[in-house]
């Protein structure tokens, strides 16, 4: 074991320094392969823009592959949303989605071609839309 | 949204306080809807207060986890040991950031919490007030103490609040390297030499005890358990956790070879030997597979040792908050630096 840990010094009671303030709050954003959207995966503490991109290129670039990542000081943020305040609103957005749609276009194009053929044109239609 | 240091008064649990009945009503669907709660949401005094204290408590084990493992670096048996040792410890300190980071936006101050730990206010897990004195108890931890973190922590990441779930996500990531690192040391060992198994062994006896108790006391004497359940700030309780330890690490040693001791401890933390010079353990006479219930039998653990080393009286304790709290004291300087208070020019921005 080495030394330091046999031979220090224990203090004991109340600390005889005063408390200390925390760093401030800084929220990283990682990429984990490139064209991938970045996304929140947690906060470091910092004084500075140059500590903060250290220590979490440190900590949250070491412990997973990524290739970009984004630091930003918290109190630079904005937010919204949660609540009363509301970001998507409520009434029926139907008519801005795809599959707001899909039952009424393939009921009225089965009234033109086979079920067969609309199965085949659809197959090009992006099914994550839905 | 800093929190800035709010008074321990301020951080108590209380249940006499009368949340606003409305509010309270839509957090409980929120919850029961499997809804998580994030830090700018409503939230009751006790659920933030309980929050904390269990975010703060796991902080704090993973920085003092870090401590009896950390003593084996330089004696870590090849390159490739030391290599995974180093990482593996540098892991527990990260975890031990992320949660602090939590805990601080949940109110309390960095700064606060490490001198509440360094001053023995706040506790950490009891089971790093255990020694490790051999190569095969740090076999043994990450073996089965991360085996054991890891099955808590999974039940954790089935909790409610956003900010500490998505961090128990991250830390068992690294928790099963921890785990996989362990079961090749304690394999490589139980494939070893005579005496390598009887190193294997002898670590295996100081730490099954200490395991069992790591999910805390039995339900009937744990009195936290219930209204965090309601809240899913806990989300199995205390002997179901312990009952799905044993029924996946008892199988595992005995088929390993290791057999499961009652063994007497000696106040330094070690296997008390009896007057013919024979360690004093005999075999769990209740470890066997109960057809009836799919659940292995076990002793329940000396429930008294628990409490009594939780109050202070382990054989490492003293050692370890020491330890922290010289590492606070020294550290002081290099804080002040890096805040630019210490004489030295202020940081750029």
């Amino acid at each position: 074991m080495s030394k330091i840990r046999e031979q220090f010094q224990a203090g004991e009671g109340e600390l005889a320094s005063s408390p200390e303030a925390d760093p401030k709050a800084y929220e990283v954003f990682i990429q984990l392969t490139r064209g991938q959207p970045h996304v929140h995966t947690g906060t470091v503490d910092a004084v500075d823009d140059k500590m903060a991109l250290e220590y979490a290129r440190k900590h949250y670039g070491r412990d997973q592959a990524c290739v970009h990542m984004w630091v930003v000081a918290r109190e630079a943020m904005i937010s919204a949303g949660y609540g009363d305040d509301i970001i998507w609103p409520l009434t029926d957005q139907d008519y801005r989605l795809a599959r707001g749609y899909a039952a009424d276009v393939r009921r009225k194009w089965e009234q033109f071609r086979s079920k067969e053929d609309v199965d085949r044109y659809q197959k090009e239609d992006i099914k994550d839309a839905f | 949204m800093s929190a800035g240091v709010t008074s321990s008064e301020e951080l108590r649990i209380d249940w006499k306080i009368q949340e606003d009945p409305d509010r309270m009503a839509a957090f409980q669907a929120h919850i029961d809807a499997k809804g998580l709660v994030e830090a700018d949401d409503w939230m009751p005094h006790n659920y933030r207060v309980g929050m904390l204290r269990m975010a703060e408590h796991h902080a704090n084990s993973e920085i003092v986890g870090a401590l009896p493992e950390g003593e084996w670096i330089t004696r870590a048996p090849s390159l490739r040991r030391k290599l995974a040792l180093v990482a593996k410890v540098q892991d527990e300190v990260g975890h031990g950031q992320m949660l602090y980071r939590t805990s601080q936006d949940l109110g309390k101050s960095r700064d606060q919490m490490l001198r509440d730990l360094v001053t023995g206010k706040t506790r950490y897990h009891n089971v790093f007030n255990y020694p490790a004195p051999t190569w095969a108890d740090v076999a043994m931890i990450q073996w089965l103490v991360d085996g054991a973190a890891i099955l808590n922590q999974k039940s954790l990441a089935e909790g409610s609040y956003g900010p500490y779930v998505r961090t128990m996500k991250r830390i068992n990531m690294e928790e099963a390297f921890h785990f996989k690192s362990g079961e090749d040391m304690v394999l490589t060992l139980m494939s070893g030499t005579k005496r390598q198994r009887q190193m294997a062994q002898e670590a295996f006896d100081r730490w099954w005890g200490p395991c069992l108790m790591f999910f805390g006391p039995p339900d009937r004497e744990s009195t936290k358990t219930g209204p965090f359940m309601t809240w899913r700030i806990k989300t199995a309780t205390n002997d179901t956790l312990r009952e799905a330890y044993v029924d996946r690490f008892a199988p595992a040693a005995r088929a390993l070879g290791l057999n499961i001791h009652l063994a007497r401890k000696n106040p330094d933390g070690l296997i008390a030997v009896k007057a013919d010079g024979t360690p004093d353990k005999i075999e769990d006479p209740l470890i066997r597979l109960d057809e009836s219930t799919g659940h292995w039998g076990f002793t329940q653990p000396d429930w008294d040792e628990f409490y009594r080393v939780i109050g202070g009286d382990g054989p490492c304790n003293k050692q370890r908050v020491a330890l922290r709290r010289f590492s606070y004291e020294q550290g002081r300087w290099v804080r002040q630096a890096v805040m630019g208070c210490a004489g030295l020019p202020p940081s750029r921005n």
